[in-house]
């Protein structure tokens, strides 16, 4: 077994990210679109943040949405001096503000939360959390209260013609600075301190004995980190037009959380895909159902426990087998795989929407799904619903098993070629 | 003439329970010293207080001439003392490269950089491939260190401690589990990479001590029996009374159920 960096790909995965960037909104027309686009930009930017964290350090932070939010409301008052003239920068230059007030709270909270590794970690970073999400509500004079700070983007002359009134010009300013980000966040992996994150992650004790101080690796890296995390809050803070208790919030910092590990933490581009898949939930999904975040917490539970290497993992885990030609041999299998989980799913989709619809008081109890109806307080539905659930989980049983073992023959022979 | 390492009355107690009773000992610079002592005899324990793994409970520690006394591992790593371990202790999940990397990064000056690429760092490379092509692993490069043979992770172990240029290097059974020529290659790779360095080693194997070291100590439930040139020591009556006839009996078992 070999590791190789992977060098040759590597130009024509940033260009074809680039590219993705410039042609998404053309790809998916429409003002939906592009308000989920822009907030996959965000959250692409905010999730890798996350990244260097929990990936790269080995740090589980429970509050990394402090710093997002941070420079989220640096970013407003700033937009709002500008606004009142106080004093001039160019709205696309405003990210800036935010990442150096991120920087500057991870320069302040980083050097507690950092002291130790491991859970101790994760729980500084939670109280953390909850005390600056206190300090917002307890100080509205700067943070707003509840109800949070708005402002307006259009202010000042136009920067080069664009006035970030339309949300195309909002897109391209974060996908922009995304970019910015990304490549900046890989470059970091690719420094000495970078390496050496992943060697405290790996094995901190060793770290110590070839002359670095641990501690001082992990505030390092929190410290970036945070740079890059109020980037994303300031974008967040220009799209929205307002900056409220909720950015500093635990929803917040879980939700990163969340979107990380679906992507995939062993991967620099695993959050890209978790971030992606999270706005999806968040966005398109709210809008159909109520019962979104408990889709969304299902999945997090099955790619915890099936892939923890999250989706990044589930796909790079077929290139061997692309590459071996026998792909083919697995098309069968995963297809009838697919079919089944989608079985599940439907039985699935159906209880959890009939349950959502007795608990909401005055709405009618009646599912209205794929053009037919259902009334909730009646049983035929339930047993129907039930009995797909339990056939679609049955056959996913015995197509996964198939999957399983036709993947376990193909690997034992692309092993003894190897070896051969 | 200066020590590499001097020890000064050096105690070491966990609760109530005594560890390490008063060791004084001084280990010229350049010289190849040996450890040898039973099991539980405080060996692993004296060399976790050399390198700041574990705090002294009282006494002092000296590394050329300067106080070392309860220092973090990383400031006396800095200081150019460097260690490997009984129970290999590498980067798993990395690259043989990347582990030897790992040792060399901070000796040569690139501490916490993030503006340097790491990539295009040439002595660092080069620093680095010597190391490799010394301990033999130069083939293996893009090898994951969790997936080498036991052998080669000693080997590792061993490459990632002296990449630095350590002045001293403390090496914590080396041989521990090899088999004989495994054993006979790891002595010349020790005889070869602490070249002009100060080497002190924990070792077992006696046969490893006689031909490595330059000079010996012995350590018998904490406390320092006698230090002393090879044949001193295999002269030394309380020695072979104490211990060394029994290491000889106990030896001798091994390899007759290696063979």
């Amino acid at each position: 077994m070999t590791y190789q960096p992977l060098n040759l790909g590597r130009w024509i995965i940033w260009g074809g990210a680039a590219l993705l960037f410039a042609a998404a909104p053309h790809l998916f027309p429409g003002g939906f679109a592009l308000t989920m686009l822009t907030q996959m930009g965000v959250m692409i930017l905010f999730a890798l943040s996350y990244n260097m964290l929990l990936g790269q350090g080995g740090m589980l932070s429970f509050g990394h949405a402090v710093y997002s939010g941070l420079g989220a409301y640096v970013t407003v008052h700033a937009l709002n001096q500008i606004g009142a003239g106080t004093f001039y920068l160019p709205v696309p230059l405003l990210p800036l503000v935010g990442g150096i007030a991120g920087l500057a709270f991870g320069l302040l909270f980083g050097y507690v939360t950092t002291k130790r590794a491991g859970t101790t970690f994760a729980l500084i970073s939670l109280g953390i959390g909850e005390m600056v999400f206190a300090c917002v509500l307890m100080f509205p004079g700067f943070f707003g209260g509840e109800a949070g700070i708005s402002t307006n983007r259009m202010v000042g002359q136009p920067f080069l013609g664009l006035t970030f009134g339309p949300g195309i010009q909002v897109y391209y300013l974060v996908a922009l600075w995304c970019f910015l980000g990304m490549a900046g966040m890989f470059a970091l992996t690719q420094t000495p301190l970078g390496r050496m994150a992943n060697a405290v992650r790996d094995n901190p004790e060793r770290a110590e004995f070839v002359g670095y101080n641990t501690r001082h690796v992990r505030f390092l890296q929190l410290v970036l980190s945070s740079f890059f995390a109020g980037v994303s809050g300031a974008l967040s803070c220009i799209n929205f037009e307002i900056v409220s208790a909720e950015n500093v919030s635990a929803i917040r910092s879980g939700g990163v959380l969340l979107a990380t590990f679906i992507g995939g933490v062993p991967f620099f581009f695993g959050p890209v895909i978790g971030a992606i898949v999270f706005v999806f939930f968040i966005v398109a999904l709210s809008g159909f159902t109520k019962a979104w975040l408990l889709y969304l917490g299902l999945f997090f539970v099955l790619i915890v426990v099936y892939a923890p290497g999250g989706i990044a993992s589930l796909i790079l885990m077929q290139f061997p087998v692309i590459r071996a030609g026998r792909w083919r041999e697995l098309a069968l299998p995963y297809a009838l795989a697919a079919l089944a989980g989608l079985v599940a799913l439907a039985g699935l989709i159906g209880l959890v929407e009939m349950v959502y619809r007795l608990s909401d008081q005055g709405v009618s109890t009646v599912l209205q799904l794929l053009g037919m109806s259902f009334d909730a307080r009646s049983a035929p539905p339930w047993i129907a619903f039930g009995a797909i659930l339990a056939a679609g989980l049955a056959s996913l049983r015995a197509a996964a098993r198939r999957v399983g073992e036709r993947w376990g023959a193909i690997q034992l022979e692309l092993q003894a070629q190897a070896a051969a | 003439m200066k020590s590499a390492i001097e020890l000064r009355d050096v105690h070491k107690s966990f609760g109530t329970t005594k560890i390490i009773f008063g060791v004084s000992l001084q280990i010229r610079e350049g010289e190849r010293h040996a450890i040898i002592g039973p099991n539980g005899a405080g060996k692993s324990t004296l060399f976790n207080l050399i390198s700041g793994r574990y705090e002294v409970s009282a006494g002092r520690i000296l590394l050329h001439g300067a106080d070392i006394t309860n220092l973090q591992p990383f400031e006396i790593n800095r200081k150019g003392l460097s260690r490997s371990f009984q129970v290999t202790n590498i980067f798993h999940n990395m690259s043989v490269y990347e582990n030897v990397r790992c040792g060399v990064l901070w000796p040569a000056g690139y501490r916490y950089s993030f503006w340097h690429r790491v990539g295009g760092l040439r002595d660092v490379r080069q620093r680095a491939e010597e190391v490799m092509e010394r301990i033999g692993l130069a083939r293996r490069r893009n090898t994951l260190a969790g997936t080498l043979t036991y052998a080669e992770q000693r080997a590792l172990e061993i490459g990632v401690t002296i990449a630095g240029g350590a002045s001293v290097v403390l090496l914590d059974e080396p041989t521990a589990g090899m088999s004989r020529t495994e054993t006979a290659q790891v002595v010349e790779l020790i005889r070869s990479v602490t070249e002009g360095r100060t080497l002190v080693m924990v070792e077992h194997h006696m046969g490893v001590v006689f031909n490595l070291a330059d000079r010996i100590s012995v350590l018998v439930y904490g406390e320092l029996l006698a230090t002393g040139t090879p044949e001193e020591i295999r002269a030394n009556p309380a020695v072979q009374e104490a211990y060394l006839g029994a290491l000889h009996k106990e030896a001798a078992r091994a390899d007759g159920s290696h063979a």
